[in-house]
């Protein structure tokens, strides 16, 4: 390295190239966040996933991978209750999770987004990300008939983390646009943005990046890093593009079968034999 | 306040301007940005307290007289009031293009010596951090959003929050640090350096003293009677001279508001909502809003549609002469005051034109049906001529005398003559003071007393209104020695919505060929209507039908090309649509987005060839960059069209075959 | 201004002149010794009375709009609560409390009819086929009828909660004799009024609004964000049963209370055609449209068929309608993306 009046000691000055500066290097990953104990959910007859266990930690952003029908969505959908595993449990904070209704899971900080975009096309992008604060508000339906006044400056507060994130995310342009009508990628960031609006402790991605374009997709990784960086909100993704997965995760599981393969950081993942035989090698 | 008032000539620097805005107007609006959704102002009283913590704060920074500071990003106040900061303490702005790539800011960086760089964000600084070891005098990088900043430890980056409060601590100790460092600029002293784009060869810095700038900006506000009511919307890259002028220069002198959008794509929406009285914005804009409108118009109801056609006929007739104060009968009068309530009134108001007073286009010629459409419906629009050079105003049209093919008047205290090589060159108070270090550049175009070669090949017309045809340089001649004016031709040809860009080809050949990109709004908008299906441009673009209908418009070129015997060689007698459309970030557009002709010429010669050589089809592998620095190719197959042409083309065509 | 606005109002101009320019070609004819004026007076009577009419039947297809919107579901149940609600309601002031009181009352049963549905029909048949819901609003509907009559007995009963039914006369100075407006009518559109008003609000403003415009949007995602799908169910059902209350008052007292009142759903049928399943300002102009369109046929164009168009005149307006526009006046326009 030349000798540089910008250069300081304590910095690498070869490191801070674009995107770069998000690859936290003192990146804190915490406690166990949620963990599954021998998780087996079967449909009828088929198991969808027989004796899962892994866990998510704090602060991390854990990729879950596998070839399609490896029970990838399965899982998510269990961890967000809209399954009920027959045999395992869920441990979350610390204490073990009952059977329980999604809107359940959400209220204890668990927000996702889905592979085929669920967002409310009728309305404007502002309402959808609003309708994240749903759980936020505190006043009901009797309180806002009633206390009109407090009920606006509560709607105030909210809109308020809304614009931050429309900022963040970068979406001020479709604010007052009916999502029915944007592109594709576009969708997706504004299903990010509802997330994002339940302050979640968990984030659950399902293939954030899928039909996606590469400029989207790079957007797309930089949001998502951004966000667990900024917020430092724990993530876990399903995602089909390997490189996208091996650059920002943290963590990866390895499912295939229905069954676990592998569980570690992405290079001793890509150094198992197990998912180089069945995934990795084979149909990538 | 509706009164022009000029400032006196004692405030001869904008550190001095302002501080007159604090004593005079210091509860009035000077700056609005749209944060999180809501418009948030800056009073005059309120950006002078800013732009003193600041300049206290580069000071303490260790920014120095006669040093440059690099400004980097969106119009947002904060680098705006860098510049008077920067000021303040006899240091000299640089502003740089904020989508310039590394690569581009590293030249202007390095040539400008600029030692402190104020930003706006992650992405800047991130370039600046790439360019850092060729650029190794920069000392000192100040960002303003700390988005993603976090883990930026160096100790050379500053938060702009901490830099202004270090600078009030600095004022508190030193109370008439400010005051003393304002006193002692004056007119004569560098304002600003701007880098021009340059169509060809490296970006130059052009020196603009404080008497360049304020005497233009002041003759401006005189010519159109601007005041502190007015209000503009800066959206324009910082680093060109007319955002300069306009949305800086003029605000401080007629103590107007400036608005900075939200995001570069909410401009329009943002214009909406603020209602602008004073407007700038390139041919190119204009037009984007106008397809924009008709393809809405397309998708509307029967009856609006109806309506829509019916009112703007009226307009057509009507609208200008009544704009312009000429006499129109008592019927079109009542049929356009209705056309006012039902079509023009709302559609202004869609477009956040209801308040505009005065709207400026230059740069490029406009379409005269796009210039008469703003015109009929009551917005006066007006076309100037300008240059860097000249800190923008060479010519204005004055009131009541607009043509869409000529750009007007001197402006005040501007004298133009035409040179016998027919270049059009200028003499007046804007006129810069050099290039920065670059003296043969500055010998070769300003002359010891003052005159300026402006590079334009032009005429004044019998009205005394001058007209420009092309740059001197690129007019050419045909084989046979008829005359060949490039730019003349593409205009005519991107007057039509349907093409993009046209780069025309002749000089020293046997006829004239022409590159096409279509327009994929437009082109797309009919290919919806007419249930084409397209996956991209390159298949849009190989379609039959859509050869068919270019060439139409390319026969519809030719045809009024050869009814002026002057121009008639300048007839297309072969085009091709390219497969790809010209990019900035490929070098084949400037970033204000002009052809770089020779640029395109080397980069398809084997295209132009194919054209010249009677080929059909024609075969092309390009290299090309995304918008994130990655690099692909795109191959294609394009078809060559022969085009019909009228009397004058002939004569080519038989020697051609 | 919106398209859709502009939209309603070329609609709400055009059909009734269009049958009244019919209606008044032949009846021009025939009556060209009556002065144009008066005929004029009595066109727009008719209109008026036909409008007021029309508001009634908004406030039936209120009811199905707001089941419809948030959960998909056609309740064939709607008329039933309609004639439930006003059952009860006669029933309460027939144990003596004031009509107000009453009122209350019966809102508060209707409310606990909505949560019954919810927790024993809606609960138990969540993710069913949306065929299957209506199925067992079917059921619903002989239910709360039986149920109804069962409690309160089966006798045709009068409503009254003092509108008074005396005309009134109205733009004396412009035509002869004046307009002849029934001032219980429009005692029912100011009603019905402030109804659609306060709806319009509650959904387009409120967060529970929000809420029940997501749900009604996209279930999934609904509960993935927190909004639990029993509340808003409940809470729609409970507006759907007030709603029918409001228009069970009106209607009873206007044709009196019994069995037919559970059948003006039918009615609602063709307003909902014209308006659009999913649209409150289309319930209101359908039902506009409807009452108006079928009051001037009546009138005009009745003499030319023998009478009684009135009884089917609405469902062809409907089926003209299916043809051209399925989507109604204002439902969701159906786009697809290219």
């Amino acid at each position: 390295m030349a000798a540089e009046t910008l250069a300081t000691p304590d910095t690498d000055p070869a490191s801070p190239a674009p995107s770069e500066g998000t690859a936290a290097p003192q990146k804190k990953i915490g406690e166990t966040l949620l963990r599954a104990d021998n998780i087996t959910l079967s449909f009828g007859g088929v198991k969808a996933l027989t004796d899962i266990s892994f866990e998510i930690r704090e602060h991390e952003i854990l990729a879950i991978i596998g070839p399609n029908g490896a029970g990838k969505t399965s899982m998510l959908n269990v961890i967000n209750g809209f399954y009920h595993p027959q045999q395992g449990r869920i441990m979350y904070l610390g204490a073990e999770r009952r059977a329980m209704r999604p809107h359940l899971a959400a209220r204890q900080g668990i927000a996702r987004t889905f592979q085929n975009v669920a967002l409310f096309k009728g309305m404007s992008t502002l309402d959808n990300i609003m309708t994240g604060r749903v759980l936020k508000m505190k006043s009901n339906i009797f309180q806002q008939a009633i206390f009109w006044g407090a009920n606006q400056r509560e709607e105030i507060a909210h809109r308020e983390v809304v614009e931050r994130i429309i900022d963040f995310l970068e979406i001020e342009a479709i604010r007052k646009t009916p999502v029915g009508r944007l592109p594709y990628g576009l969708q997706k960031r504004v299903e990010l943005a509802r997330a994002l609006a339940m302050e979640p402790k968990l984030l659950l991605l399902d293939e954030p990046m899928a039909g996606m374009n590469v400029e989207e997709k790079e957007d797309m990784c930089r949001f998502i890093l951004d966000v667990n960086d900024e917020f430092g909100t724990t993530i876990a993704l399903i995602e089909h593009d390997m490189g996208v997965v091996m650059d920002i995760s943290d963590r990866v599981v390895v499912l295939d079968y229905g069954r676990k393969l592998a569980d570690g950081t992405p290079d001793e993942v890509r150094a198992n034999q197990d998912v180089i035989d069945a995934y990795l090698g084979v149909s990538h | 306040m509706t009164e022009v008032s000029l400032p006196p000539a004692e405030l001869d620097t904008f550190p001095k301007l302002l501080e007159r805005h604090r004593a005079e107007r210091p509860g009035r609006p000077a700056i609005r940005e749209k944060d999180f959704g809501i418009w948030q102002t800056h009073t005059w009283g309120q950006v002078a307290e800013e732009v003193r913590n600041l300049a206290a704060g580069l000071f303490s920074l260790g920014v120095k007289r006669g040093d440059k500071v690099a400004i980097v990003g969106d119009n947002r106040p904060r680098l705006y009031w860098t510049m008077t900061a920067a000021q303040a303490i006899g240091a000299v702005p640089v502003p740089l293009y904020q989508d310039s790539v590394a690569e581009e800011m590293a030249f202007v960086v390095e040539h400008a010596e600029a030692r402190f760089a104020v930003v706006e964000d992650q992405e800047q600084v991130d370039k600046l951090l790439e360019i850092r070891e060729r650029c190794p005098g920069l000392t000192q990088i100040v960002y303003d959003e700390s988005r993603g900043m976090r883990h930026y430890t160096q100790p050379f980056l500053h938060h702009f929050d901490a830099v202004q409060a270090e600078g009030q601590d600095y004022n508190k100790v030193h109370p008439d640090f400010y005051e003393d460092e304002i006193a002692k600029g004056k007119g004569s002293d560098t304002a600003i350096i701007l880098y021009t784009s340059g169509t060809t060869g490296t970006p130059k810095g052009v020196i603009l003293s404080f008497d360049n700038v304020m005497k233009t900006a002041a003759n401006g506000v005189k010519l159109e009677g601007l005041t502190d009511t007015d209000e503009s919307l800066a959206y324009l890259p910082m680093a060109w001279v007319g955002d300069h002028i306009f949305s800086f220069a003029q605000s401080y002198v007629a103590g107007f508001c400036v608005a900075c959008p939200e995001s570069s794509e909410t401009v329009m929406h943002d214009m909406r909502e603020l209602g602008p009285t004073y407007f700038f914005a390139p041919p190119r804009i204009f037009e984007n809003i106008l397809t924009t409108v008709m393809i809405r118009m397309e998708d509307a109801g029967r009856i609006k549609r109806g309506l829509f056609r019916y009112f703007m006929e009226v307009a057509r007739r009507s609208g200008i002469k009544i704009l312009d104060g000429k006499p129109v009968g008592m019927g079109d009068r009542l049929l356009y005051a209705l056309g006012q309530v039902l079509v023009y009134g709302p559609l202004k108001n869609t477009l956040g034109f209801t308040r505009i007073r005065l709207a400026y286009t230059a740069g490029e010629a406009i379409g005269p049906d796009i210039f008469d459409f703003y015109r009929s419906l009551g917005i006066n629009l007006k076309q100037l001529y300008g240059s860097t050079e000249a800190s923008v105003f060479i010519t204005i049209q004055p009131d009541g005398e607009i043509e869409a093919d000529t750009v007007g008047k001197p402006a005040l205290d501007v004298e133009i003559k035409i040179a016998e090589n027919g270049e059009v060159m200028f003499r007046g108070p804007g006129v810069f003071v050099e290039y920065f270090k670059n003296p043969e550049a500055t010998t070769e175009t300003k002359t010891p007393d003052g005159w300026v070669h402006t590079g334009d090949a032009g005429f004044f017309a019998e009205n005394g209104h001058l007209k420009i045809i092309d740059r001197a340089k690129d007019v050419g001649r045909v084989n046979d020695g008829g005359l060949f004016a490039p730019k003349y031709v593409e205009n005519k040809l991107k007057f039509f919505p349907d093409i993009k860009e046209a780069v025309a080809y002749g000089h020293e050949r046997d006829f004239c060929t022409a590159f096409i990109n279509i327009d994929l709004v437009a082109v797309g908008s009919w290919a919806e209507r007419n249930n084409v299906a397209y996956g991209s441009y390159q298949e849009l673009a190989a379609n039959p039908q859509v050869i068919e209908i270019i060439k139409g418009h390319i026969e519809k070129v030719n045809r009024d090309l050869a009814a002026d015997p002057q121009l008639a060689s300048c007839q297309i007698r072969r085009f091709l649509i390219l497969h790809k459309e010209l990019d900035a970030d490929d070098g084949e557009l400037t970033r204000t987005r002009k052809v770089r002709r020779r640029f395109v010429a080397d980069r398809y010669d084997s295209l132009i060839e194919a054209l010249y050589s009677g080929a059909e089809t024609a075969y092309i592998e390009t290299e090309v960059t995304f918008e994130d620095g990655r690099k692909g190719t795109i191959k294609a197959d394009l078809q060559v069209i022969d085009v019909a042409v009228g009397p004058g083309g002939e004569t080519m065509m038989k020697k051609a075959s | 201004m919106n398209p859709t606005a502009i939209r309603f109002g070329i609609w709400i101009l055009v059909t009734p002149v269009l049958i009244a320019a019919l209606g008044f070609g032949f009846k021009g004819l025939a009556a060209v010794d009556s002065s144009l004026f008066f005929a004029w007076g009595y066109f727009i009577e008719v209109l008026i009375a036909g409008l007021l009419q029309g508001v009634m039947y908004s406030l039936v297809a209120l009811g199905f709009v707001l089941i419809f919107k948030a959960s998909g579901i056609f309740n064939f149940a709607q008329g039933s609560m309609v004639l439930f609600a006003a059952l009860t309601m006669v029933g309460f002031i027939e144990m003596g409390l004031h009509w107000t009181l009453s009122f209350v009352v019966t809102a508060g049963v209707m409310v606990l009819v909505a949560l019954a549905i919810e927790r024993v029909v809606l609960r138990p048949l969540v993710n069913q086929p949306h065929i299957i819901l209506f199925m067992a609003t079917i059921g619903i509907f002989y239910f709360l009828d039986g149920f109804g009559q069962t409690l309160w007995g089966s006798d045709v009963k009068v409503l009254d909660i003092g509108i008074s039914k005396a005309p009134i006369i109205v733009a004396e100075g412009v035509f002869e004799n004046g307009l002849l407006i029934n001032s219980f009518d429009l005692v029912a559109a100011l009603v019905g009024a402030v109804l659609v008003a306060v709806l319009a609000i509650f959904f387009q403003y409120t967060r529970v609004g929000r809420a029940l415009r997501a749900v009604a949007d996209d279930h999934q995602a609904a509960l993935s964000v927190g909004i639990p799908l029993k509340t808003i169910w409940a809470i729609v059902w409970s507006v759907a049963g007030i709603v029918a209350l409001v228009a069970g008052i009106m209607w009873g007292s206007k044709a009196g209370v019994q069995f037919s009142l559970a059948l003006i759903a039918l009615k609602a049928l063709p307003v909902l055609i014209l308006g659009g399943f999913t649209s409150i300002p289309g319930a209101i102009i359908g039902g506009l449209i409807i009452g108006a369109g079928e009051q001037l046929a009546e009138v005009f164009l009745g003499p030319l068929f023998g009478g009684a168009i009135q009884d089917w005149f609405a469902y062809m307006l409907a089926l003209v309608f299916l043809l051209f526009r399925p989507q109604g006046l204002f439902g969701e326009k159906i786009i697809e993306r290219i």
